[in-house]
């Protein structure tokens, strides 16, 4: 079974026989979390750094923003018994376009709103890959907690 | 080098962009038209009256009487819908199918080509730009040139990467260095042959600003802008990625600021959803 996170989506599940996977992030982060302890894992697909921009967008699409979903996603999954220091963190997306750089650069703009969350809250990522110019897909198997990452035009490699 | 011919001869072949579309964006983007000169064009073209009445009639607008006619339609929807409804349908058939040598999977152009557009029409309305209907379908069709250069892509493959990760072209650049033509000017001569408007043929030709000087066209930075958007969110692109260049001037010269793409960016998060419905539908 596979559950296809959208844009400005997440879903996290306990179901081994699943995998999780969300396809071709740009500049939006795809945060993948998973506790190997209870097998429950989830991913987050989301598109902007602050909520504070516009309330009610986030209220309807709390997904979209980095400060609204992410607790969301370790809620979710603490809910099915994850804990927060058993939690293996991957981060991939955040890419940008050549020569873009400063306010305009959303990707480092969603990569910087992880990281600041990530050091108030003393959670660490332990892998990663963020930046460039390049599309990736994400896919996280809930059985055994393997995660892959595919960029477009290449094969889909184990990280 | 390609050689022109060669890409003269596989562009006849191509099934164009059927005729209507060029007729109602010569009605729709003139303000003295009526609903019924709108009517009176598209009801012309069979095939697209045929699948915008299957369209008004799903469940998706739920409407309580079937529409029977393209004036039944444009009463009950809108004109506005109807519009874009006709002109992604005459889009459709061109801009499906799989571009391998951009690793485009089949429907991946499609997507992206349709959020370019709404998010083109968007960012037309923020400027309050007069032709929203030719700034919609120039995001919808600016890639067409990438269906006949994806073979030739392909095969130079190795080269144009390497420009690309170790020699810091574009992809744009990259491809006008190995073939001799990019996506763009390709695209600007099927528009072309194809017969579209001036307006349509320049905004295709110049979507990437490879010439910086176009950057004062805002109907051309209005699409340049949401092709940099649609990179960014990153829905239905392929192997090029996000390889081209972000020219700042343009939000400098459109008077865009940095929360201004936020927000824009935040209205096509909202808008995905109307999105993948607006994608099965045409």
């Amino acid at each position: 079974m596979k559950q296809i996170v959208g844009v400005a989506d997440m879903k996290v599940s306990n179901s081994p026989e699943e995998s999780i996977i969300t396809y071709s992030l740009g500049s939006c982060i795809g945060l993948v979390i998973y506790d190997p302890v209870v097998k429950v894992g989830g991913i987050l697909h989301y598109m902007l750094p602050e909520s504070s921009i516009d309330q009610e967008k986030a209220a309807a699409r709390p997904y979209m923003f980095a400060d609204s979903g992410i607790p969301r996603l370790f809620k979710t999954a603490y809910n099915l018994g994850a804990m927060k220091q058993r939690m293996k963190v991957y981060v991939a997306g955040g890419a940008e376009i050549l020569d873009q750089s400063g306010f305009f650069n959303i990707g480092k703009r969603n990569y910087m709103a992880l990281k600041k969350m990530f050091l108030k809250n003393n959670m660490m990522i332990n892998k990663q890959d963020v930046g460039g110019n390049t599309n990736r897909t994400v896919r996280l198997e809930i059985g055994t907690g393997d995660i892959y990452v595919k960029t477009s035009g290449s094969k889909e490699v184990k990280i | 080098m390609t050689s022109l011919q060669t890409l003269m001869k596989e562009i006849k072949d191509l099934k164009p962009i059927p005729a209507v579309a060029h007729q109602l964006l010569a009605v729709v983007d003139n303000p003295d038209s009526s609903m019924q000169d709108i009517a009176n064009v598209i009801q012309y073209d069979p095939v697209i009256t045929a699948s915008i009445l299957k369209t008004c009639n799903s469940a998706y607008f739920g409407l309580k009487n079937p529409a029977e006619s393209i004036k039944d339609a444009v009463n009950m929807l809108g004109t506005d819908q109807v519009i874009e409804l006709a002109l992604l349908k005459s889009g459709a058939q061109a801009l499906s199918g799989s571009q391998e040598g951009y690793g485009l999977a089949e429907g991946d152009m499609w997507k992206y080509s349709v959020s370019s557009a709404v998010v083109a029409k968007q960012v037309a309305v923020k400027l309050s730009l007069k032709n929203k209907n030719t700034i919609f379908t120039s995001a919808l069709v600016k890639d067409i040139g990438k269906i006949v250069l994806e073979k030739y892509v392909s095969k130079k493959s190795q080269e144009i990467t390497d420009l690309v990760e170790k020699k810091n072209f574009s992809f744009l650049e990259a491809e006008k260095k190995a073939l001799g033509i990019d996506h763009a000017e390709l695209g600007a001569l099927i528009a072309k042959m194809w017969k579209f408007s001036p307006r349509m043929i320049k905004i295709i030709r110049h979507h990437h600003l490879s010439d910086e000087s176009m950057i004062k066209d805002k109907e051309i930075a209005a699409v340049y802008l949401s092709d940099c958007i649609c990179m960014m969110i990153g829905q239905g692109v392929g192997s090029d990625g996000l390889s081209y260049r972000f020219k700042h001037q343009v939000m400098e010269d459109l008077h865009i600021s940095a929360a201004d793409i936020l927000m824009i960016i935040a209205e096509l998060g909202i808008k995905m959803q109307e999105i993948e419905e607006l994608l099965h539908m045409a």
